[in-house]
């Protein structure tokens, strides 16, 4: 896994940022969610991945230059019941994936409901990206890949076409979305981490502004 | 004793006696050492057991039976008796043709949808459930149950979880008529409403769990609320599949052992267990993210994994859990509930 050995703190004076990020992961069942995530923490791929119940939680760290970032990931159930349960996985979260398959035209249409659900009432700041997952099956591709890159584009998303199987742009994604947070230093931007999971302890919550300590 | 030979005899392969495969950090020192005195434990239960159940296809609930089922009913009893236990034997012979006849309406597109995707995802670990060729596999009669379910209770239809929940039933009672009529049941007359399509009831039980954790382990609570643990992300899975696919196999019979007796106290009362098992190390998380961690590690604890040992500290180390005050508590978190929706 890229940059997994970077988490660590050396002890001279160099010592890099390290920010934490609260990350959901949205979108119809069976569309690829919890595979994503899997592919990403532990580099592994299952055919049959279990159903998601209520949510899953799993945190992975990445490198970019001098910062560390440590994602605190929220893998969601899809089923629309589960629906009401959101809010309280992506209430306080600094970014979110909202995936649909490129095999399944109604699993797009439900991500853009995602995607205005999240415009309209998560963080202001909160960064999205789109991922057009299981992108091994062009073969029976229903979305087109401009189609989903002009959506992305008039909402600011971040966009990618992925594939949990073959791991195409999984790492990518979550890269890109790293390097879109702000890793702005304590108390510069004045950011505040909205109300819900205090994810810090006290001391870090007073020095905090955006996410870095 | 089929069950505790086939148990016996893949005690160091790849596969335990329900068809699972064992997960790559399965703890073999700690499951021998327990399964060494668990053998002798369930030999023990099964003499005891016997002239109650040898030959009968009836079994009436009584206190005795009450306190057999806390300890464990044998393998080969379980079907008989959970049928008996939980109402559903009875409802069954009430209603012969109900199953078959609810297997020839159409249940409607979304709700077969949303069965047809979780099939191929329900213990995709399971060799019962892996294999799609095998003509005794489990996933047509796991999609059979969900449909008659579906169909049988408009106002649930098909909830994700009671995959889980119908898939253990099968692979422990292998009729799936018998199945569908103990979900049935269990879903009805045992349950709160968890599978309804508001979810409420399901979100008040989580509410509900907070309370309990308040009132029985008050310093707990206060540190746990300080770092910012939301309750319904503690047990949204507990509460909705029972256990299964979350604690071990064995430990989930266990606890269903009692469930299908004496209804959703149970499922209280593991919960309550499994926090109050790890207070110490919770008190002494210092952020969320721990805390989060310390339970999805105690999942595959040895302090679960030992379900005899766990089973009798549900009812001793949780103290009295008086029915009426549960439901009141539960009453006041419906409405805390509803009223935040």
């Amino acid at each position: 896994m890229a940059g997994r050995g970077g988490a660590q703190r050396p002890n001279g004076a160099t010592q890099g940022k390290i920010c934490q990020f609260k990350l959901v992961l949205l979108g119809e069942s069976a569309v690829g969610k919890s595979s994503l995530v899997l592919r990403f923490v532990k580099g592994q791929f299952h055919e049959y991945q279990e159903s998601t119940i209520g949510a899953a939680f799993l945190t992975q760290t990445v490198c970019l230059d001098d910062t560390t970032v440590k994602f605190e990931i929220w893998d969601t159930a899809g089923q629309e019941r589960y629906h009401s349960l959101a809010p309280m996985y992506y209430r306080g979260a600094q970014a979110a994936i909202v995936v649909y398959d490129i095999t399944n035209q109604d699993t797009f249409g439900r991500a853009k409901t995602w995607v205005k659900e999240l415009q309209r009432q998560a963080s202001p700041n909160i960064v999205i990206a789109l991922a057009g997952n299981k992108a091994d099956l062009s073969n029976k591709r229903m979305v087109e890949y401009e189609e989903a890159q002009a959506y992305a584009e008039e909402n600011s998303l971040l966009f990618m076409e992925t594939s949990a199987k073959t791991a195409m742009n999984v790492n990518d994604i979550f890269l890109a979305i790293a390097k879109k947070l702000p890793k702005n230093e304590g108390g510069q931007s004045g950011q505040q981490r909205p109300p819900g999971l205090r994810l810090n302890n006290e001391q870090n919550q007073q020095s905090e502004g955006g996410c870095c300590k | 004793m089929a069950d505790q030979h086939d148990m016996d005899s893949n005690g160091d392969s790849k596969i335990d006696g329900y068809g699972f495969e064992r997960k790559e950090d399965f703890d073999e020192q700690s499951y021998e050492a327990f399964m060494s005195t668990y053998f002798m434990v369930l030999a023990r239960r099964a003499a005891r057991w016997r002239p109650l159940v040898v030959g009968k296809e009836r079994v009436s609930k009584s206190r005795k039976l009450k306190r057999f089922c806390r300890k464990g009913i044998p393998g080969e009893h379980r079907p008989l008796v959970w049928m008996e236990v939980s109402g559903a034997g009875e409802r069954m012979k009430e209603e012969p043709g109900l199953y078959r006849q609810l297997l020839t309406q159409k249940l409607d597109g979304t709700a077969t949808e949303s069965i047809m995707l979780d099939i191929h995802r329900t213990f995709p670990e399971n060799i019962y459930f892996a294999n799609t060729i095998d003509p005794s596999g489990l996933q047509k009669p796991l999609t059979n149950v969900l449909k008659a379910f579906a169909l049988n209770n408009p106002h649930i239809g098909y909830c994700q979880g009671l995959n889980f929940v119908a898939g253990m039933m099968l692979l422990i009672l292998r009729s799936e008529e018998k199945a569908f009529w103990l979900l049935d049941t269990v879903t009805r007359q045992l349950l709160p409403d968890y599978y309804a399509s508001d979810m409420l009831a399901v979100k008040a039980e989580q509410e509900l769990l907070g309370d309990v954790v308040r009132w029985k382990l008050p310093d707990l609570y206060a540190h746990l609320d300080q770092v910012g643990l939301h309750w319904s992300l503690v047990g949204m899975k507990w509460f909705i599949c029972l256990y299964a696919d979350v604690l071990p196999v064995e430990t989930v019979l266990r606890i269903w052992d009692s469930l299908f007796f004496e209804g959703s106290k149970i499922v209280m009362r593991v919960a309550l267990t499994l926090i109050a098992k790890k207070k110490t190390e919770l008190m002494e998380a210092k952020d969320f993210t721990a805390t989060v961690e310390i339970l999805k590690k105690l999942e595959s604890d040895p302090v679960v994994l030992n379900c005899h040992t766990f089973m009798e500290s549900i009812f001793k180390e949780t103290g009295s859990l008086p029915r009426a005050k549960l439901r009141k508590m539960r009453e006041t978190c419906m409405r805390r509930v509803v009223a935040d929706s």
